[in-house]
């Protein structure tokens, strides 16, 4: 093998092909033109930020929103405004904790339940014919119709939110390991049948193994529903957390603490994917998603 | 076909099993409604649900609206949002994907409003456009357009760039090499999208009919919990979820036949 490698590069320093200079003549060749610059993609991207923030200080200033919107400017202010200022007792620091440790609670039970409950149920076809029916019928209810049964039963209290994160991520959990294992390609179960193993390692070696991109894929749509789930819940009865800050933003007309609001949500949001993204890459570095296309 | 399809038997007990799953499971609930387990307040029995919804049928109270009417409203959002979300989204990653102009004005947009949970528009969008019919419009249109962007995008990335290759060499035009090779590879993703997008646009219905409505099926939960009427929230959870349920199956066959000629 290492030879071959060998030989490969060996190849490339000394008897490069004709076609092979040829190609790199081109495209040293192309001159720095305007029109190149233009549309070079980065130069692109930031011509295009500073337009949509233009766009919208003079939409802002010229009142065309009769005062339902902002200007950029007032939303830093606002941040400047949040960072010190205290809302309902808390600083923005202890909002956002409100909301992620929320998230985080609902995010470990139900994927420390649906998880293995999804590999159950892909394993064996006993545990799939009785759960999955019962499943099927709670899986196209949207979490967020499960908002008003909560306050029902647990009242507008912590329990209450973390129920709906709970439910809101337990159905892409479930259906991602089910799926997980089921879709594995059969060819790998040969091998193990050809090597001499049992099911036993069937399941330990293969399917486990294999359907962790699926789950962490689960992980990453189930967590962008737990901030959907979280916000609502938010939204609809809370005293504390990023929902909060929206709410009070709207009650009081300051459209600057609504987006001030909206932009800790993105980024926050943001910084948990990375997280789940970090485990993933963590836990099965064997991995290459779609992302680096 | 490197496996043929074995016809194997079901064992009977595994077609039974899912029957008595199901049995079992309304039954255990109406059975814990009937004999006060949990409050009457709390849990309507499914018997409960379903007498209320041939009430609801004609008669409008207590929530102002007879079952047909809130189901108009919500399909109506549901389906201009979903229509917006699709004729935007579609074509705005197709082009993001191969026209790198496209890609670099229109990505630093996406990636700001990306992660941003619609239901988190829902106060902006009462100052720009009231409660009425359009506000839910947007909302639905935000949930269902990241989606749809990111799918047709990653589908004309996944094009096979061989086959781009060729096409360079045979003499098409950027143009033809966009509409007659990478649009048709990536069509999969594109129906792949109508789902995913569906179910983000119907989520994102009840909650922003949670929150800002006077009819629809949304409206009608939030009306439920208001009146502490358990079983006017059930009714309304469950025709939320029958009605996402037939209309992502309609999706999925429209999109097996048109679908059935190309390789997956």
């Amino acid at each position: 093998m290492a030879e071959k490698v060998e030989a490969i590069q060996g190849l490339k320093s000394q008897d490069r092909s004709i076609a092979d200079e040829v190609q790199q003549a081109v495209r040293e060749k192309k001159p720095l033109t305007i029109r190149r610059i233009i549309t070079n993609e980065y130069f692109l991207n930031i011509v295009s930020m500073i337009a949509f923030l233009l766009v919208w200080h003079y939409a802002a200033a010229s009142g065309a929103f009769s005062g339902a919107l902002c200007t950029p400017w007032q939303v830093v202010e606002q941040f400047r405004n949040l960072m010190t200022d205290t809302l309902a007792g808390l600083t923005i620091w202890g909002h956002i904790w409100a909301s992620t440790q929320r998230i985080f609670i609902g995010f470990v039970l139900a994927s420390l339940v649906a998880i293995p409950l999804g590999l159950f149920m892909a394993l064996n076809p006993y545990v799939d014919a009785i759960v999955k029916p019962v499943f099927d019928i709670f899986k196209p209810m949207p979490p967020i119709a499960w908002i008003s049964i909560a306050i029902l039963w647990f009242g507008i209290g912590e329990p209450s939110k973390i129920f709906i994160i709970v439910i809101g991520t337990f159905v892409p959990c479930l259906l991602n390991a089910y799926n997980g294992i089921r879709l594995i390609d059969p060819e790998m179960y040969d091998v193990i049948k050809v090597l001499g193993g049992r099911r036993r390692n069937e399941i330990i070696q293969v399917s486990f193994p294999a359907s962790f991109p699926a789950i962490f894929a689960g992980l990453q749509i189930s967590l962008s529903s737990a901030w959907t789930c979280v916000l609502a819940a938010e939204l609809v009865a809370s005293r504390s957390g990023l929902g909060f800050i929206i709410v009070q933003g709207m009650k009081i007309s300051d459209t600057s603490m609504v987006i001030g609001g909206m932009i800790i949500i993105a980024i926050v949001a943001w910084l948990t994917s990375l997280l789940v993204m970090g485990l993933e890459k963590l836990l099965c570095p064997w991995k290459r998603g779609i992302g680096d296309l | 076909m490197a496996y043929e399809a074995v016809k194997v038997k079901k064992p009977l007990t595994l077609i039974l099993l899912p029957i008595i799953s199901v049995l079992t499971f309304f039954l255990v609930w109406e059975l814990i409604v009937e004999f006060d387990v949990v409050p009457k307040t709390m849990l309507a029995a499914p018997t409960q649900v379903g007498d209320r919804f041939i009430d609801k049928l004609s008669d409008p109270n207590p929530d102002g609206g007879t079952m047909a009417a809130h189901a108009w409203v919500s399909a109506q959002e549901a389906f201009l949002g979903y229509l917006l979300s699709l004729g935007i989204g579609l074509p705005l990653g197709l082009f993001m994907g191969w026209f790198s102009v496209v890609r670099g004005v229109a990505r630093p947009l996406f990636e700001l409003v990306r992660p941003i949970p619609p239901i988190a528009w829902i106060p902006l969008t009462i100052f720009w456009f009231g409660i009425g019919l359009w506000g839910k419009v947007f909302i639905i249109f935000l949930g269902g357009v990241v989606p749809c962007v990111i799918n047709s995008f990653v589908g004309v990335r996944m094009t096979n760039p061989t086959l781009i290759q060729m096409s360079r060499t045979c003499g098409a035009s950027d143009w033809q090499i966009f509409t007659h090779l990478c649009v048709p590879s990536a069509l999969p993703m594109v129906f792949g999208a109508l789902q995913i997008a569906l179910a983000c646009c119907w989520t994102n219905l009840v909650g922003a009919e949670l929150l800002a409505a006077d009819q629809g099926l949304g409206y009608m939960i939030t009306m439920g919990r208001r009146l502490a009427l358990p079983e006017l929230v059930v009714l309304g959870m469950v025709s939320v979820g029958l009605a996402g349920a037939l209309i992502g199956m309609v999706i999925e066959t429209v999109e097996r036949r048109l679908l059935s000629g190309i390789r997956r």
